[in-house]
């Protein structure tokens, strides 16, 4: 039964015939869990605790910080240098004194997720690393938690929700990333108004899952572009080699989500954008550190234009030249577009390198970003 | 046979920042191939070394994925290339 109070709160709710008491009273048993208090965090915990969901819990480690309050609308200028979870809190109870919000100023990792995931009924991911999203996805299908995921990147959002037992989930769609490979909105900017539409989307999920109405996006990709303003859906299905869900999973715990590695982690070697191998080689000319650059083309192509520190060891010479490569210096192979480039580093790590790097897109990126002069000849 | 390809944030870098670019190609494997051509490196940033979807990818022709690369297009077919994104 729903109190007075209650009855006026969630009036409008109440009118709906999807709703009624009952659904009501549903929303005030649910438990849900939003990992990050951030751009797409605070506008789905707002309307989650508006809507009268009974459990908010909010997983945040940060601090208020004034870059973050462009978007992340459940701080304000007097919440700067805060936690994030405690001032989520006392915002949420303001907002609707009724139901219960529980602070996790922590880190979500392998060592915590289970414990923290597992008292809830629903997840939404609002987090900023991707490594998070893994495994916080890969928990919610251990634990058959519905999970309503939502990510975003300068203009534009995508979301979809995993239903345990009915339908795919979040690594079926994309079995693997690194974080360093997809920037975040730290690094690429982001329009301070979509994660509001993306956040907002993920409360309409949950309340819909909890309820039990409508369509969920289950097995379905929502993608928002909002310099087009234009909505996109894409369909996908459950992997049977997926590694959480398949057949034959190989990830059973939050240990093996961490284990089953990211392309950067897994291999150690690093993606470098043009910008970022520039500053390396200048610090490196500076400072004296170690690196050294090699150029895994074929001579003909070395020639016709190549970085001035570069040395050059083609690809095909490579494993019987390793050994002038010293063990201590950072290893950055660079050829034409990259792909050279990552064979080479994948050898140098089976060889026992372990600083390694290579330029991504190779001398095709720097030319077209760096230096348009630079000669860059055909394969 | 020219196709729209939407293009998604993280590889405008390739396209001068046009969110949607034209490529003919009666196959994706040929349309990724004509892809490179105008924009010199963005096969790589799609497809690994061993001519497969690179896993933090996702190729759409209209609303649905192809069974394969070579599976052909039609007329009028649309392709989404689609990043995992880790913004929030």
């Amino acid at each position: 039964m729903l109190s007075e109070d209650e009855r006026a709160r969630y009036s409008r709710h109440l009118l709906l015939p999807e709703f009624g008491e009952a659904g009501q009273e549903k929303l005030r048993a649910a438990r849900v869990l939003v990992v990050g208090a951030g751009g797409l965090g605070s506008p789905a915990a707002l309307y989650l605790a508006a809507a009268g969901v009974g459990t908010l819990g909010l997983v945040d480690h940060d601090r208020v910080d004034i870059s973050n309050l462009q978007r992340q609308v459940l701080f304000d200028t007097a919440s700067l240098g805060a936690g994030k979870a405690e001032t989520a809190r006392a915002r949420l109870r303001a907002l609707n004194p009724l139901i219960d919000v529980q602070a996790h100023s922590v880190e979500l990792r392998a060592s915590n997720a289970q414990s923290l995931i597992e008292p809830y009924d629903l997840v939404i991911d609002g987090s900023d690393r991707l490594a998070t999203r893994y495994l916080v996805n890969d928990l919610c299908v251990l634990l058959k938690k519905p999970l309503v995921s939502a990510a975003i990147h300068r203009f534009e959002g995508q979301a979809m929700s995993y239903l345990p037992g009915r339908g795919p989930c979040y690594r079926c769609l994309f079995p693997k990333s690194a974080d360093g490979v997809v920037p975040n909105c730290a690094e690429a900017g982001v329009l301070g108004v979509l994660p509001g539409i993306l956040g907002s989307l993920q409360a309409t999920e949950a309340l819909k899952i909890v309820l039990g109405i409508g369509t969920p996006l289950a097995g379905r990709l929502l993608t928002f572009d909002a310099l087009a303003m234009s909505w996109h859906e894409f369909s996908f299905t459950r992997r049977a080699d997926c590694a959480v869900c398949g057949d034959a999973p190989s990830i059973r715990s939050a240990n093996d989500s961490v284990a089953a590695g990211l392309d950067n982690s897994s291999s150690g070697i690093e993606r470098l954008e043009p910008q970022q191998l520039q500053a390396l080689l200048a610090s490196a000319q500076s400072a004296a550190a170690a690196v050294t650059l090699v150029d895994v083309r074929a001579p003909r192509e070395y020639s016709a234009g190549h970085l001035r520190v570069a040395i050059n060891i083609p690809l095909p010479d490579l494993s019987r030249r390793l050994v002038e490569l010293p063990l201590d210096s950072q290893l950055i192979f660079i050829c034409r577009s990259g792909g050279r480039s990552w064979a080479a580093a994948t050898q140098a790590a089976g060889a026992g390198y372990r600083s390694l790097a290579h330029l991504e897109g190779g001398m095709l990126a720097w030319a077209a970003t760096l230096d348009p002069s630079m000669v860059v000849a055909p394969a | 046979m020219k196709h729209v390809v939407r293009i998604p944030g993280p590889l405008r870098s390739y396209t001068q920042d046009a969110a949607q670019v034209q490529a003919s190609g009666d196959t994706l494997v040929e349309l990724l191939a004509a892809l490179d051509r105008a924009h010199p490196g963005m096969r790589f940033r799609i497809i690994d070394e061993q001519d497969r979807i690179r896993p933090h990818i996702r190729i759409f022709v209209n609303t649905r994925e192809m069974p394969t690369l070579a599976t052909p297009l039609a007329a009028g077919d649309e392709v989404h290339l689609i990043c995992a994104l880790s913004g929030g």
